[in-house]
Order: structure tokens, then C-alpha cells, then sequence
């Protein structure tokens, strides 16, 4: 918990359901790209959830979460339950969480071949 | 005389949307504010509506997707309590499959970046929040607020009025819940005010929210929050899903 207190900065991020982004994730300067296979996709309030696996590449594969934006402003954004399929290789961008645990806020989404997934980038405010 | 008549006719034809816009947007002998209403903190605050905020008060800079950090209060001067509180507030406390899905109360919930929909009639307001699937409604009848010993409510209790083409909307009877979403908490003896007006072209909801809680605050609190109306949409169901909070295990 005292990373989660510690410096925080007053930032914009994507829209908030219960928890604040400002708390829990980092800065923009601290967005990380990653490249998974998707295991589970949960669309449903107040955040959606994508579970990616990262290839270890010679390493053990890293497990990853990735919470979206509300479902209820992604629909406006093209996307909907059956959007991400289990199986499937994706691109993220996105905020990790503050305590250093594989978890982030999903900023924008592609498919493996580089194609928007939505037609806004998921984070966007 | 004969060559100002096109002139005349030319201003009056000019003239003719923006009538038809204002004859549209009445309502009763008030501004229709009915419609959905998509947040957007990129609107300038009105100077009409920012002149009305009272005096000693803080006026937020936190509306729609933008968050105070741990600490920040926006200007607000809490009570000694209220900071201890908050000082040792615990965000994953927050995130259990028990609590994830309470609402919070107007207060934070109005500035968040989700649209609202409004159905104006004559004796009450209806608005509804995407936001947790909110219901909230405007007595405009001149009724009295309910009894003390009335439940208190995350939409509290709200009656209106107009003041020429501003609603005016006053709450109490709200359940505890927090103001900046950062630990600071108001109690039930919140007192909220809110003003509503549309833009001339009828196409913007321009608000203010001041809330003041003497058991929390030494100064009373503030927002500015707009709304751009969006034609043919409504909004989305919320449907909170409390097993969100497991994946914070």
C-alpha cells in the first residue's frame, strides 16, 4: 500500500467506474505495450476484464489483467461482448497498477495483424 | 420605405431557426432540458452560472474523467476528522464483491464522465445516470424536502425550482458517500444545490453543483459540469458486476 500513496499525480485517465485511476494505476509516461493470448474476456460493469497470457520467450509466460474501460462507454466505441475471443493473440497498451502487480488499465487495443480493436481507443477519455 | 421591405423580410426568414429552436426547447413555460446528455469536461464554465456559487467555496477541478491523487482536496478544508479519515482510508477496502457495486452518491456521481438522460414534465424531473443505473427525480410542485427521520437515499431527496431560465435544485436526505473518490467522505447532512440552464442554441446542459457538510468541511465545495446533447441515443444499461472485484485478489 505505500507504493499506492506514495507521489501521486493529479492525471487524466479513462472513464472511472467505482475506484480511481488516479490511486490505483500509473502515469502516462509509464504505459507499457504487451503481446498475449487472450484466456478470458468479461464484458460487464464496472470494468471489463481481458486475462492475457505473455510468452515468457525463453522465460516463464507472464499472466496479465487487463481492466477496461466501462462496458456501457465501450459500446459506443464499437465494442461488445463477443469483440475478443478466447485464443486469440492481441496488443495492448495500458497503465500498470502502482503495487507492481501484472494488472493494468487497458488504454488501446489491436489484433495481432495491428487492427484497432473499437473504433476509439478503449482508454480514451 | 419599398427597398427596406426585402431587408426586413431577409432578417425575419434569418431569424426563423433560431425561433424554431427556442419555440422547441420550451417546455411548460420553461426551457425543455429533456434529452440525453453526454458529459464533456472540455466546455468553458458559464460565467452566469459561476457568478451564483457562494462565497468561501472551492470550486473542483475534477469533473469527468480527470481524479484528485491521494491527498489533493481541490481546495476543500476538511475537518480535522474528515482529514484523519481520509488519511487512513484504504482503496482495497473498497474493492470487495461486497461494496464494489454501491453507488456513490449525486454528489460524485454527476461529474462522472457517463451521460444522463433527462425527461422533463411539469411537476417532476426525471434524470437518469448511467452511472450505476441511477434514478433521480425533481419534485418541481413546490412540495417541502420528506421529514427528518426519512430514509436518506444515494439520490437523496431533490425538489426544484425556476429561476427565470435556470433550474435550481435542492438536495438533502443523502446517504454518506464520498466527494472526490480519494477518501474523503461527506455524511448525511449534505445540503447540495445545483443549477441547470441550456446554452442559447439549446444544445448544451450547463450546470454547477455546490454541497457544503459543516461535520466535514470548513468551506463549502463546487463543480462545473456540461452536458453536449446527442440526438437519438439513450443510455446504456450499468448492470454492475460485484465478482469484478475478485480479480483485486
Amino acid at each position: 500500500m505505500a507504493a499506492l500513496a506514495a507521489g501521486l499525480a493529479l492525471m487524466a485517465g479513462g472513464a472511472e467506474a467505482h475506484h480511481s485511476f488516479a490511486v490505483f494505476f500509473s502515469s502516462d509516461q509509464d504505459v507499457i505495450p504487451l503481446t498475449g493470448v487472450v484466456k478470458e474476456f468479461h464484458f460487464t460493469n464496472p470494468h471489463g476484464i481481458i486475462k492475457i497470457v505473455v510468452p515468457g520467450n525463453g522465460k516463464p509466460d507472464q499472466d496479465w489483467t487487463l481492466e477496461t474501460n466501462s462496458p456501457s462507454i465501450l459500446v459506443r466505441r464499437g465494442w461488445n461482448k463477443d469483440i475478443i475471443k478466447v485464443g486469440e493473440v492481441i496488443k495492448i497498451q495500458g497503465w500498470p497498477a502502482r503495487d507492481g502487480s501484472n494488472y493494468m488499465r487497458l488504454r488501446d487495443a489491436a489484433r495481432a495483424d495491428g487492427t484497432p480493436i473499437g473504433t476509439r481507443p478503449a482508454g480514451a477519455p | 420605405m419599398s427597398a427596406l421591405r426585402p431587408f426586413a423580410l431577409a432578417c425575419a426568414l434569418a431569424a426563423l431557426p433560431a425561433l424554431a429552436i427556442a419555440a422547441s426547447a420550451m417546455k411548460d413555460g420553461h426551457p425543455d432540458l429533456s434529452g440525453y446528455w453526454d458529459l464533456d469536461a472540455r466546455i468553458p464554465r458559464d460565467a452566469a452560472l459561476m457568478k451564483k456559487i457562494a462565497p468561501d467555496t472551492a470550486v473542483l477541478d475534477d469533473t469527468g474523467p480527470v481524479e484528485f491523487p491521494r491527498g489533493e482536496y481541490g481546495g476543500l478544508k476538511l475537518k480535522p476528522a474528515a482529514k484523519a479519515a481520509a488519511e487512513a482510508w484504504n482503496p482495497k477496502d473498497d474493492l470487495t464483491v461486497a461494496k464494489v457495486c454501491q453507488p456513490p452518491s449525486i454528489i460524485y456521481a454527476m461529474q462522472g464522465p457517463f451521460p444522463i438522460q433527462v425527461d422533463q414534465g411539469r411537476d417532476i424531473i426525471v434524470i437518469r445516470l448511467q452511472y450505476y443505473d441511477m434514478v433521480r427525480i425533481v419534485f418541481t410542485d413546490g412540495r417541502k424536502h420528506l421529514p427528518a427521520s426519512a430514509p436518506h437515499t444515494k439520490v437523496g431527496d431533490s425538489i426544484g425550482h425556476w429561476e427565470g431560465d435556470t433550474l435550481v435544485v435542492d438536495t438533502d436526505h443523502l446517504e454518506p458517500s464520498t466527494i472526490t473518490n480519494n477518501g474523503l467522505g461527506h455524511t448525511e447532512n449534505v445540503h447540495v444545490i445545483e443549477r441547470f440552464r441550456l446554452s442559447p442554441d439549446g444544445r448544451t446542459l450547463l450546470s454547477t453543483q455546490e454541497f457544503e457538510d459543516p461535520q466535514t468541511l470548513d468551506n463549502r465545495g463546487a463543480r462545473f459540469i456540461a452536458w453536449k446533447k446527442q440526438d437519438g441515443q439513450y443510455i446504456e444499461p450499468y448492470d454492475c458486476d460485484p465478482s469484478f472485484a475478485l480479480n483485486y485478489k
